[in-house]
């Protein structure tokens, strides 16, 4: 009993007075999409609200801009109704209408770390060709520009694609031949590849769609400027980058997947529900009369040594001895990719070898690891 | 504005970044850490673990990791 296995058929068997062929699906393949948090679901940092630009707004997603202000960044900014098949989008409005200078650029971009992108062997004579793929819908129409930049910023590919109806969400396409040259950054936790989408760039930082060039480009000549027009959207969602030269179909990966990605680079305790109210995070032993100390396991782990950040001291309180105190200071005194040790500071009354612990005070606390490229 | 953190035990090893409430140790491989090597370079404020702002400080950032 012969049976094909076909590529584009799938598999066919012959059965009683004919033959039965399975459909052909494409197999879900970890990582076949480079970008993380590419259907722009994770929003730890603003859970929804607006952030400016010169910042990361959506996780893994940063605002670059060489001008404060000019721009910001919202889940879900505008309430339109996202593509089929997403929830949520990314959304930029203007804020002003500013006349880009020569020397100024305003990106949404997203960094690749070397680990994720080292088996595509850019800067060789094996490099593979990649395909990107986005929803897309803005205000304004015409020829819109990003790039792909290597770490170094010395080699780079803008590349143009046309908004053609104002408000619509597009599907949109771009393929990429990898670069036989360049300095691209081997499998490490540093950054590789810069993916850009501009909002406006500067003749300096402009270049011929298309090609690559040994120079820094951000956009393509030419392309349409958001920040230009006061008021102006610029909304994107399914954003994907894959081996090939054929967009596919966008790979959703499950919700705690994504998260767990995202918190590689960012990973922030906040209250969830919104609420107000105590609660304990992080349990503390007193050093002596001011410094208490915490050791703390980090997992999944992080990219690197995580900086910690945190809300405001008036949103935690310690409780120890009976007593509760505010402290005067939190700050990372160690830390590896997979721990952190912290130090909180009191301004007295503490007793060595007691036991206590840090709490959030209210709905805006957070405490928050970042180890970002 | 940077501050030093010392450890428990005296040492330098860590940085505070006053306009964020941001810290980190001595880590090259972290962005925030780079960032303060770069504008303590160039000339941003540092103050060691008691707040007095370093003199040196060009000279300390060179000798760090």
């Amino acid at each position: 009993m012969p049976i094909t296995l076909d590529g584009s058929n799938g598999i066919t068997t012959p059965m009683y007075n004919g033959s039965i062929t399975a459909n052909a699906v494409t197999p879900s393949v970890n990582m076949k999409n480079r970008i993380i948090n590419g259907a722009m679901v994770i929003d730890q940092r603003n859970a929804g609200a607006s952030s400016g630009s010169g910042v990361y707004t959506l996780d893994r997603w940063q605002a670059l801009a060489t001008q404060s202000s000019k721009y910001t960044v919202q889940q879900n900014a505008g309430s339109v109704t996202p593509p089929a098949g997403f929830t949520n989008y990314l959304g930029v409005t203007s804020s002003s209408a500013y006349s880009v200078g020569a020397t100024d650029y305003f990106y949404i971009n997203q960094n690749i770390e070397g680990y994720n992108w080292a088996d595509l062997n850019w800067g060789s004579a094996n490099a593979k060709t990649v395909t990107l793929s986005f929803w897309v819908r803005s205000s304004l129409t015409g020829t819109f520009g990003g790039s792909f930049v290597n770490w170094a910023g010395n080699y780079s590919y803008p590349f143009s694609y046309t908004i053609s109806a104002a408000n619509t969400w597009e599907y949109k396409t771009v393929t990429v031949v990898g670069p036989s040259a360049g300095t691209w950054v081997g499998a490490t936790n540093g950054g590789s590849l810069q993916l850009y989408f501009s909002l406006g760039t500067g003749t300096t930082y402009s270049g011929t769609a298309g090609s690559w060039s040994a120079n820094y480009y951000g956009s393509a000549t030419g392309a349409v400027s958001v920040v230009g027009t006061n008021g102006a959207t610029f909304y994107i969602t399914g954003v994907q980058l894959e081996v090939g030269s054929t967009a596919t179909s966008f790979d959703y990966r499950p919700y705690g997947t994504e998260l767990a990605l995202c918190q590689r680079y960012y990973k922030r305790i906040s209250r969830v529900d919104g609420s107000g109210g105590d609660y304990g995070i992080i349990n503390f032993c007193d050093w002596n009369g001011t410094d208490s100390y915490s050791g703390n396991i980090i997992s999944p782990n992080m990219r690197t040594s995580p900086s910690l950040s945190y809300s405001a001291l008036s949103d935690f309180t310690y409780l120890e001895g009976g007593s509760t105190k505010t402290p005067t200071g939190i700050v990372s005194v160690g830390s590896g990719p997979n721990y952190i040790e912290i130090n909180v500071v009191w301004s007295g009354g503490l007793t060595a070898g007691r036991a206590g612990w840090l709490r959030m005070t209210g709905a805006s606390a957070w405490l928050a690891f970042s180890s970002e490229l | 504005m940077y501050k030093l953190i010392k450890s428990m035990d005296g040492l330098n090893v860590a940085v505070f970044r006053q306009n964020d409430n941001t810290s980190f140790v001595f880590a090259p491989d972290n962005t925030d850490y780079q960032t303060f090597k770069k504008e303590v370079l160039a000339g941003a404020e540092l103050q060691d673990a008691d707040g007095n702002v370093m003199t040196q400080a060009n000279q300390f950032v060179a000798s760090l990791p």
